[in-house]
């Protein structure tokens, strides 16, 4: 098993910067996801630790070992990818028995272990199969099984639920964690999906061109954002981000107005406040934290979506599941203002009081 | 719905006449040198129209029994699959190296192998010839297979390589963190996965080989190096005159290895010429 280090690692094409100054280290048996937009680098991290990208500065440690010059077949690294990467002339059975044929593992043992890494996914069945002739899911369960059948130290997995249909994704998430927590091997795990982040993690890594703008728990991420592009990146719908003044204690901003607030600022900030922690008012001005016009209504069943909009931008709230509204009707909502945050305008880093 | 079109028996059989009529249009110069080929050098000569013509195996016998017609076929096949297998050999690592190394000059190298084709061979004639005759390679089946191999290399490696650009860089990445060499990537990911167009290359080169005549002539003095194609201009010349009926089973004898060739392939060949097509 494994600790991976990642010291001061940059990876640029000519004056462009894949990746900057990332530092992460990854705990033995750890389950880390890479979170960001695509585009933000956590698919290159993610290759750089795999050997199959050179990072262009910085340190990749395995055990305290240094990694940058070993080559990728030398590391004992499996990884999934999103396109399932089957050999198409091979047989399931083949595909699953590619790496230990490579890896010089005794013949004796192939059979065995490709069957217990098949069962592992439940692909028993369809060892004989092309890869042609079986589903997106089976497929990818397939990748599955030739990834954990020589038991890697490391299990590296890029985006690999994202070709799938909604359904598919959330059985396999759940197998893959399952997977994870029984062969306890140090996973790393690239998406965009931050349901998928939030779920499977120990700790989520949010990347932004290139940058690391977080590293925290799932819980750390969602209720203390480090700063409004994390803030606004987690929750879905994400946390609402309004412009406006702090004076006296009290923010303002058109249609909003907090009085009473226990801050040690003054000066013009970014409000955050998620969607989850906001109350309808029904229209009742008592108290109320905002005034605007519901711009739609979208029920879901367990939960109605509103959206309000004010000074040009839309407000997500989470009403009750019997709230219905006509649009253009004047609505109130009262904000938890316990749960309220504050970013500095222009740098977009939080600002704590 | 507003209209429903059965498939009727009427429709049916109109389908297969027009593609019936294009069949034989497509056959007709095959046909055409067949009967050429099957009837006495009197008949074809005759400048009256002939309707019933009686077939004879003249020149059946004649090319068999007055020329060495076997050992022509003999060197056609072996000179053109021994080219095809060398052509194989060198534009299969060499299509992986344009199409995955990264390395300066990799788009320009690519472009100088196609150039050698863009060449007319003419120019090269001569000092090809001199090139040969110090080998002590003339008149020979193996001078013929490495012309013919040079003269194809850098179709067949461009036909490969625009397949393996096709190939998706994810299945070489997996092979790699499976613990697969470049080699091995090579020979067991790449080459299976990319059939289809190996063979639709091979089968171009054989079809340019088949075809070579003017390095052939000019390295087959005698008749230990004859292939169809040459041996054909033996019966354009000398005291006989032109034997057309022979002409015409000769071409024919050196039309059926081809046929049988793509026929047995294509399956392969077909989904080769249009896999860049239907594919996303």
């Amino acid at each position: 098993m494994a600790r991976i280090q990642l010291k001061n690692i940059q990876k640029r094409w000519g004056h462009i910067y894949g990746v900057r100054d990332v530092n992460i280290d990854i705990a033995d048996e750890e389950f880390l996801v890479l979170l960001g937009p695509s585009g933000c680098g956590k698919t290159t991290t993610m290759r750089m630790i795999a050997g199959l990208e050179d990072p262009s500065e910085g340190e990749i440690l395995m055990d305290g070992e240094y990694m940058n010059d070993v080559d990728s077949r030398d590391r004992d690294v499996a990884m999934v990818f999103q396109g399932y990467a089957l050999y198409p002339n091979m047989s399931i059975y083949e595909n699953i028995r590619f790496p230990l044929r490579m890896r010089g593992v005794p013949k004796e043992e192939h059979d065995k272990l490709v069957r217990e890494a098949a069962d592992m996914v439940e692909m028993g069945d369809y060892l004989d199969r092309k890869p042609s002739a079986l589903s997106g899911g089976q497929r990818q369960r397939a990748a599955l099984a030739r990834a954990v059948v020589r038991q890697p130290q490391v299990f590296l997995m890029d985006e690999p639920l994202s070709n799938l249909d909604a359904k598919l994704r959330q059985a396999m998430r759940i197998q893959i964690k399952h997977l994870q927590r029984q062969l306890k091997i140090t996973s790393v795990y690239v998406t965009h999906d931050q349901i998928e982040a939030l779920t499977l993690a120990d700790r989520i890594v949010i990347m932004e061109s290139g940058n690391i703008q977080q590293v925290g728990t799932p819980d750390e991420i969602y209720s203390d954002p480090a700063n409004a592009f994390v803030a606004g990146f987690i929750g879905s719908p994400p946390m609402n981000l309004v412009e406006g003044v702090v004076k006296n204690n009290t923010f303002t901003s058109e249609g909003i107005s907090i009085p009473k607030l226990d801050v040690n600022f003054d000066g013009p900030v970014k409000l955050g406040i998620r969607p989850e922690d906001c109350l309808v008012m029904n229209g009742g001005k008592k108290k109320a934290h905002l005034q605007g016009d519901v711009y739609a209504v979208e029920p879901t069943g367990d939960i109605t979506y509103l959206t309000i909009r004010i000074s040009g931008q839309n407000f997500e709230v989470k009403a009750d599941r019997d709230y219905r509204a006509e649009p253009g009707k004047k609505e109130t909502v009262l904000f938890d203002t316990d749960r309220l945050y504050f970013f500095d305008v222009k740098s977009g880093e939080r600002i704590r009081s | 719905m507003a209209s429903v079109r059965r498939k009727t028996g009427e429709s049916l059989l109109i389908r297969y006449l027009i593609l019936g009529t294009w069949a034989l249009f497509c056959l007709m110069p095959v046909i055409w040198f067949l009967s050429i080929g099957l009837r006495s050098r009197v008949e074809i000569i005759t400048p009256q129209p002939i309707y019933f013509p009686i077939f004879s195996l003249e020149a059946w016998w004649m090319i068999w029994e007055d020329w060495p017609m076997a050992k022509y076929l003999l060197n056609s096949v072996g000179a053109i699959f021994g080219s095809v297998v060398i052509d194989l050999i060198l534009a299969i690592p060499a299509a992986y190296s344009l199409s995955r190394y990264n390395y300066r000059f990799r788009e320009d190298i690519g472009f100088y192998i196609l150039s050698t084709r863009m060449m007319a061979p003419a120019i090269v004639a001569i000092p090809i010839f001199f090139l040969f005759k110090n080998m002590g390679l003339l008149d020979s089946i193996w001078a013929l297979m490495l012309i013919y191999a040079a003269i194809n290399l850098s179709i067949v490696t461009w036909i490969i390589r625009s397949y393996m650009m096709d190939i998706p860089k994810e299945l070489e990445d997996a092979a790699r963190t499976d613990g697969a060499s470049d080699m091995r990537i090579l020979w067991e990911i790449i080459t299976p996965a990319i059939l289809p167009g190996i063979i639709t290359a091979a089968v171009i080169a054989m079809i340019f080989a088949i075809n070579e005549f003017l390095f052939t002539l000019l390295i087959a003095s005698t008749p230990k190096g004859y292939t169809m194609s040459v041996a054909l201009a033996n019966f354009t010349g000398g005291s006989d005159g032109v034997i057309y009926n022979a002409i015409a089973l000769v071409s024919f004898l050196a039309f059926v290895p081809v046929f049988i060739v793509v026929v047995l392939t294509q399956k392969h060949l077909s989904r080769g010429l249009t896999m860049g097509a239907v594919k996303g």
